[in-house]
C-alpha cells in the first residue's frame, strides 16, 4: 500500500512539470497582457510601456520562464500583478473559502444523489423511479449560473430567507456562513447530484440482480440488512470513483458561481486573474489547483484500493 | 514678480463654471442632517487595487477617491478647482505655479500633510504614475516651506492646470513614506473624509469616517470631485457585485443602498419596485469605434466614408442601450465648453445608396471588413452586430471577429493587420474636455493606426493649438476644426451618448450619480 502510494506520487511529478510548462506558456500565446487591461482603451503606447516596466513584463520570455522555475523550486509562485501580494498568500487566503463550499456541496451531492439513486432503484419502473430520473435529468441539464440567479430571485428577493450574496467566514459566524454558502453550494451540487443519482441507480440495479443478493435474501435477512450491508458497500465503489471527477467539476464551476454570489474564493480569484491577464496569479493558481486535484485523485485511488481488495492484489502490495 | 492669477486660470478654462460658484455661494454650508449607519454600495466591477496613482479602473477610482485627495481636481462642471491647495498662483511668465496648501490637513495616520508629502507623491507619479506624461513639461519643483509647493515648467502651457486636474488617474497625495513604494504595494493612507479599513479582493472594501477630516471650505458642498465634504455615515462598504442580476437583487432586498449600472432590461421593473429609485447620469460616455488606417480596405478613405454613410445610428444605439440613449455626432457632449457641430453632417446618414456610390468611387472590390468586437461589454457587441448588418445591406463584405475584451483591446493596440474596425467606449475622456478627448487621435498616440504612425498633419496642427492655445476661444476653434477633420476622414465614428443609470434605496439621501461614486454628504434616513 505504501509502495503503491509512493509510486503514484512519483508519477505525479512529470504531470506537474508539464502542467507548469503549459500554464506558463499558454498565457503568453493569448494576445493582451496585464498592461493593456490596466491601461484600458485610452492608454497611450508610452503608458503601456511604463506599466509593463512597473510589472516586469518588459523582460524577455526566457528570463521570465527562468525566474518562474527558479522561484517555483523555492516554493515561491511569484507576486500577483494586481493584488500586489504573493500568489501563495492569495491562494492560502482563498482556498478555505472554496474548499468549504466544495465540501458542503459534495455533502449535498452525496446525500441527495445516493438517496434518490437508491430510492429509484428500489422502486424500479414505478413513479418514484421516474420522478428521480426526471430530477437527475433536470439537474444535469440546467446551467448552474441560471439556477443561481433563479434561486436568488426566489429565496432572497421574494422569500427573504437568504442573503443575495457575500461571504461570512465559518470561524466568525457559523450561521452566517451557512446562510451565505447554501445557495452557492446547492447551485454547484445540483448538476453533480443528478449525475450521481444516475450512477447510483444503475449500479444499484446491477447489484440487486447479483447472486449474493439473492443468497442474502434466501438466508432470510431483512430488506434493510440486504441493502445496508451487502448492496450499499458495492454501490459505493463507482461513487468513490466519480468523487474525484465531481470535485474537479465543483472547482471549475466555482469560477462562475463565486462571481454571481460575490464569494471571494479561488474561483473568483482565477476568473479575474484570467480576465486581467495577471500572469503570476494564473500560472501559480493553475499549478496549485492541478497539484491539489492530482493529490486528491491519488487519495481517492488509495481509498479505492483500500475499499476493493481485488485492486490491492493487482497492485502487487 | 508673482501675480495672483487663480481666478484667471479658473475662468479661462471654463465656460459655465463661474456660474456654479456664484449660485452655490448663496447656499448654506453643508452639514449632515443625519449621522450614522453603514452605507452599502454595489460596484459593477471588481476593484483590482486601491493604488490610485497606477490604476485607471473606474472601480478603483470609485472607492479610492473617497479616501484620497489631490491639489487640484474637477468640479461638477469639469472645471479645475483647487482642493488640497487653497490657492494657486501663476507667475507672469507662465512658468511657475505656486500651490498654497490648506491648513490643518492630516493624513489618516494622524500626521500633518506637508509640502514634502506633496513633492514625494508628485515624484512617485512622475516615476510610475499612469498619466505621468502630464508632468513631462515640468522642469522641477520646490518646497520653500511646509505649506508651499512650487512647480516650474520648462515652457509655458496654458492647459497645464487642466491637465494636472485630470481625474482619469488623479495625482493623489499620500504620505512621503508611502510614496517610495512600488505600484500596488502602498498602504492606503489619504487625507479624504473616509479612511481605509479593509480590502478583501473580489468581495468588498470597507471605509470608515475619518474624524479629523479637514474639509475644503472654499465651496459650500460637494462639487464634482472637490468641495466641502463630510462623512455622514459611520462606514461605507463597497461590495463587488459584478453579476448584474445579483446586484439588482441586492438592491431589491436592501442589502445594497446604491448600485452602479442598472441594465435597461431591469429598469422598468425596478422603477415600480417600492423603496427603490433610479437615478441617471445622462452624459456618461460616448459609444465609439475607430477604423484601422493601415489595413485594407479601411486604408481607403472612400470605403471609410461609405461605412459612415451606410449607418443608421438610431438603430445602432437602440440595440446598444435598449433604448436609453441620445444621438450625438460630436466628440463632446452638448453643453461642454469644446462642443462643436463641425463635421457632424457625416453622422447618421442612413443612406445605403450613397454608401454604394462611395464604394464605387473608392474602387472597393469586396474585400472583407473585419469588425473587432467583444461580448464582455454588451453595448459594444450589440453595436457591432447592427453595424455589421447595415454594412452588408450597403454592399460591404463585413464580418465580426469576436474576442474577449483584453484580447480585442490588445489586438487593436498591437496589431496593424487582421482587423478593420474596433469598438470601444470613451468613458472618462470626453467629460474632461477637448484636449483630453483628442489626445488619442493625435500623434504619437494614434488609436486608428495611420501608416508609419504618422497621422493627419492638419489634425495634428489643430491639436497642438487645442493643447497650447493661449485663449479658450482659440482652443475651441481649433477643436472644432480638428473634429471636422476627424469626422470627415473617419478617424473615429461616434455612435451616440451612453447614460449611466444607478439604483438607490429611498432611504438614501443626497446621492447624485457622477463620474465617480461619491459617498460624502450622503446620509441614510433612519
Amino acid at each position: 500500500m505504501i509502495g503503491y502510494t509512493l509510486n503514484r506520487l512519483l508519477q505525479a511529478i512529470p504531470v506537474l512539470f508539464l502542467v507548469s510548462l503549459f500554464a506558463f506558456g499558454i498565457i503568453y500565446l493569448i494576445p493582451g497582457d496585464a498592461a493593456t487591461v490596466i491601461g484600458g482603451p485610452t492608454a497611450t503606447a508610452a503608458d503601456l510601456e511604463q506599466i509593463r516596466r512597473n510589472l516586469g513584463l518588459d523582460q524577455p520570455f526566457h528570463v521570465q520562464i527562468l525566474t518562474f522555475y527558479t522561484n517555483l523550486f523555492q516554493g515561491d509562485l511569484g507576486r500577483s500583478l494586481l493584488l500586489g501580494i504573493p500568489v501563495t498568500e492569495a491562494l492560502i487566503q482563498r482556498s478555505p473559502i472554496t474548499v468549504g463550499i466544495a465540501i458542503y456541496s459534495l455533502a449535498i451531492t452525496i446525500v441527495f444523489g445516493l438517496i434518490t439513486g437508491i430510492v429509484a432503484a428500489l422502486n424500479h419502473n414505478k413513479w418514484l423511479d421516474q420522478a428521480a430520473t426526471l430530477f437527475a435529468l433536470v439537474g444535469v441539464s440546467l446551467p448552474n449560473f441560471w439556477l443561481a440567479l433563479v434561486m436568488i430571485v426566489i429565496f432572497s428577493v421574494y422569500l427573504g430567507w437568504l442573503p443575495t450574496g457575500g461571504y461570512v467566514p465559518f470561524t466568525e459566524d457559523p450561521v452566517g456562513w451557512l446562510r451565505t454558502t447554501t445557495m452557492p453550494a446547492v447551485a454547484l451540487a445540483l448538476l453533480q447530484a443528478g449525475l450521481l443519482t444516475r450512477i447510483t441507480r444503475s449500479t444499484m440495479l446491477e447489484v440487486l440482480g447479483q447472486d449474493y443478493i439473492r443468497t442474502a435474501r434466501a438466508k432470510g435477512l431483512s430488506e434493510w440488512q440486504v441493502i445496508g450491508q451487502h448492496a450499499l458497500a458495492n454501490v459505493m465503489m463507482p461513487v468513490v470513483t466519480v468523487m474525484g471527477l465531481i470535485l474537479s467539476v465543483l472547482l471549475s464551476g466555482s469560477i462562475i458561481i463565486e462571481t454571481i454570489f460575490g464569494v471571494p474564493g479561488i474561483g473568483a480569484l482565477m476568473g479575474n486573474a484570467i480576465m486581467s491577464r495577471d500572469y503570476p496569479m494564473v500560472q501559480g493558481g493553475l499549478f496549485f489547483i492541478t497539484a491539489a486535484l492530482l493529490l486528491l485523485n491519488i487519495v481517492i485511488d488509495v481509498l479505492y484500493t483500500w475499499l476493493d481488495p481485488r485492486i490491492r492484489v493487482k497492485g502487487g502490495d | 514678480m508673482k501675480v495672483d492669477r487663480t481666478k484667471t486660470i479658473l475662468t479661462s478654462s471654463i465656460a459655465a463654471g463661474a456660474l456654479l460658484v456664484a449660485t452655490s455661494a448663496l447656499a448654506e454650508p453643508f452639514e449632515c442632517p443625519n449621522v450614522g449607519g453603514e452605507l452599502i454600495v454595489g460596484l459593477q466591477a471588481g476593484v483590482p487595487s486601491l493604488d490610485q496613482q497606477t490604476n485607471t479602473s473606474s472601480a478603483t477610482r470609485n472607492v479610492a477617491m473617497n479616501v484620497y485627495e489631490t491639489l487640484v481636481i474637477r468640479d461638477e462642471n469639469m472645471n479645475p478647482v483647487p482642493d488640497l491647495a487653497e490657492s494657486i498662483e501663476v507667475s507672469e511668465d507662465g512658468l511657475s505655479y505656486t500651490f498654497r496648501l490648506r491648513d490643518g490637513v492630516k493624513f489618516h495616520n494622524g500626521e500633518p500633510m506637508t509640502s514634502a508629502d506633496v513633492a514625494a507623491s508628485y515624484q512617485r507619479y512622475k516615476d510610475i504614475g499612469f498619466n505621468r506624461s502630464v508632468l513631462d513639461i515640468v522642469a522641477g519643483w520646490e518646497t520653500p516651506d511646509d505649506s508651499t509647493f512650487v512647480i516650474t515648467l520648462s515652457e509655458p502651457q496654458p492647459t497645464f492646470i487642466e491637465n494636472l486636474s485630470s481625474y482619469t488617474v488623479p495625482i493623489v497625495i499620500m504620505p512621503e513614506e508611502e510614496a517610495g513604494k512600488p505600484a500596488n504595494q502602498v498602504d492606503i493612507i489619504g487625507t479624504g473624509p473616509f479612511s481605509f479599513v479593509e480590502f478583501v479582493p473580489d468581495s468588498h472594501v470597507l471605509l470608515e469616517r475619518y474624524e479629523d477630516y479637514q474639509p475644503n471650505n472654499t465651496l459650500d458642498g460637494v462639487s464634482g470631485f472637490a468641495g466641502r465634504k463630510q462623512a455622514c455615515v459611520d462606514t461605507v462598504r463597497f461590495r463587488m457585485l459584478t453579476e448584474s442580476g445579483a446586484r439588482m437583487a441586492a438592491l431589491e432586498t436592501g442589502e445594497a443602498h446604491i448600485v452602479e449600472d442598472v441594465p435597461t432590461i431591469s429598469q422598468e421593473r425596478l422603477a415600480e419596485t417600492e423603496g427603490v429609485e433610479l437615478v441617471r447620469l445622462e452624459n456618461w460616455g460616448l459609444n465609439i469605434g475607430y477604423p484601422n488606417f493601415s489595413f485594407p480596405p479601411t486604408d481607403n478613405e472612400k470605403v471609410r466614408q461609405a461605412m459612415v454613410a451606410a449607418m443608421d445610428m438610431e438603430e445602432i444605439m437602440d440595440a446598444a442601450t435598449d433604448g436609453a440613449y441620445k444621438l450625438n455626432g460630436a466628440l463632446q457632449f452638448p453643453g461642454q465648453a469644446y462642443f462643436s457641430e463641425a463635421g457632424t453632417e457625416w453622422y447618421n446618414q442612413a443612406d445605403p445608396e450613397r454608401a454604394r456610390q462611395l464604394l464605387e468611387e473608392g474602387g472597393y472590390d469586396g474585400e472583407p471588413i473585419i469588425l473587432l468586437t467583444n461580448q464582455q461589454f454588451p453595448f459594444m457587441y450589440n453595436t457591432s452586430v447592427v453595424m455589421n448588418e447595415q454594412l452588408k445591406a450597403a454592399g460591404m463584405n463585413s464580418e465580426l471577429r469576436v474576442l474577449d475584451w483584453p484580447t480585442a483591446l490588445a489586438t487593436s493596440e498591437q496589431e496593424t493587420e487582421g482587423w478593420n474596425f474596433f469598438y470601444t467606449g470613451w468613458i472618462t475622456v470626453v467629460a474632461q474636455g477637448g484636449p483630453t478627448t483628442l489626445r488619442n487621435l493625435a500623434d504619437p498616440n494614434n488609436v486608428h493606426k495611420p501608416k508609419d504612425n504618422t497621422g493627419n498633419p492638419d489634425f495634428n496642427a489643430q491639436f497642438e493649438i487645442v493643447e497650447n492655445g493661449q485663449t479658450l476661444e482659440e482652443r475651441q476653434a481649433a477643436f472644432a476644426e480638428a473634429q471636422r477633420i476627424a469626422l470627415e476622414t473617419v478617424m473615429v465614428i461616434p455612435f451616440g451618448i451612453l447614460p449611466s443609470t444607478q439604483g438607490i434605496r429611498s432611504n438614501v439621501e443626497n446621492y447624485k450619480p457622477f463620474y465617480n461614486t461619491r459617498v460624502s454628504n450622503v446620509w441614510l434616513e433612519q
